[in-house]
């Protein structure tokens, strides 16, 4: 249940490392809770520093402080419901970041994320991630 | 359809009962009931909790029948023959006395000896021969007929 305000981390190497929830992107409803699998404009509150040396190499950190980007929720303490039944709850929130094409900023995920992303239409990121519970 | 079972008590979980909660290091735990959701979030430890399975298998309650089936379980060996040597032929051969094997042993040497001895007459007998006819020998080079040597 992420909604205005909310705090994510982010678990991709894209750079930043906390964004918080502006907006939550869905079809009918445009405030509201997002969960696991829903897209989001959020705000970049923390990230890496950036150096020089690492803006030329190809995997360079992309985002600074202060971006406005859109991500999609792979995790989430509020339980998510599965279809057999089941309730998983994560003990954190966590995003990866997106472009405005929904294509992924960063290019590994370091970390555990939800199968309900498959679910949804995130292959992409459920196939780079290590785990997926 | 598989029973997990439950992180805490030990119990079985049955479809579309409990929760699943995976903490920070990527662990999961599973939970059949919030009762025992909640004691883990407690951090109780379930070895002090009485009806959990763990202090059950620490306090060895309920456990005298398992131990008792366990006994008797011993593996008899059984002496089987094999396709080259069937079971009558194996025990034969086993049963034979020492006076037997040594006999056996001094027929095999005669008999070695003898073949032995026939293998060298027949070897002397064609070295006697004489050698074969060679063609007078002739270098590469004078066939190739190359630059009168300088």
């Amino acid at each position: 249940m992420i909604g205005l305000k909310g705090c994510l981390n982010v678990i991709d190497n894209s750079g930043a490392l906390l964004v918080e929830c502006v907006n939550v992107l869905k079809q009918k409803v445009n405030n509201g809770w997002g969960s696991v699998g829903d897209e989001i404009v959020c705000v970049v509150k923390q990230a890496r520093p950036i150096s020089e040396a690492t803006q030329a190499s190809a995997t360079a950190v992309k985002v600074r402080r202060g971006d406005v980007r859109r991500a999609v929720i792979v995790r989430t303490k509020k339980p998510v419901r599965r279809p057999d039944g089941r309730f998983v709850r994560f003990d954190d929130n966590a995003a990866v970041l997106l472009n405005n094409k929904r294509e992924m900023l960063g290019t590994r995920i370091g970390g555990v994320v939800s199968a309900d992303l498959r679910m949804k239409g995130w292959t992409k990121i459920v196939s780079l991630a290590p785990k997926v519970v | 359809m598989k029973l997990e079972i439950d992180s805490f008590s030990g119990y079985r979980i049955y479809p579309a009962k409990g929760k699943l909660f995976v903490r920070g290091d990527s662990k999961i735990f599973r939970f059949a009931c919030s009762k025992n959701s909640s004691l883990f979030l407690q951090r109780k430890n379930p070895r002090k909790i009485a009806w959990t399975q763990v202090y059950r298998r620490m306090h060895k309650k309920g456990i005298t029948e398992e131990v008792a089936k366990k006994r008797s379980r011993r593996v008899v060996k059984h002496q089987r023959g094999i396709v080259g040597a069937d079971l009558a032929a194996i025990a034969a051969k086993r049963n034979q006395t020492a006076a037997i094997r040594s006999q056996q042993r001094l027929a095999a040497i005669q008999k070695a000896k003898s073949e032995k001895k026939e293998k060298e007459a027949k070897k002397v007998r064609p070295s006697t021969r004489a050698p074969a006819v060679t063609a007078p020998k002739i270098s590469k080079q004078q066939m190739k007929g190359g630059k009168g040597g300088r």
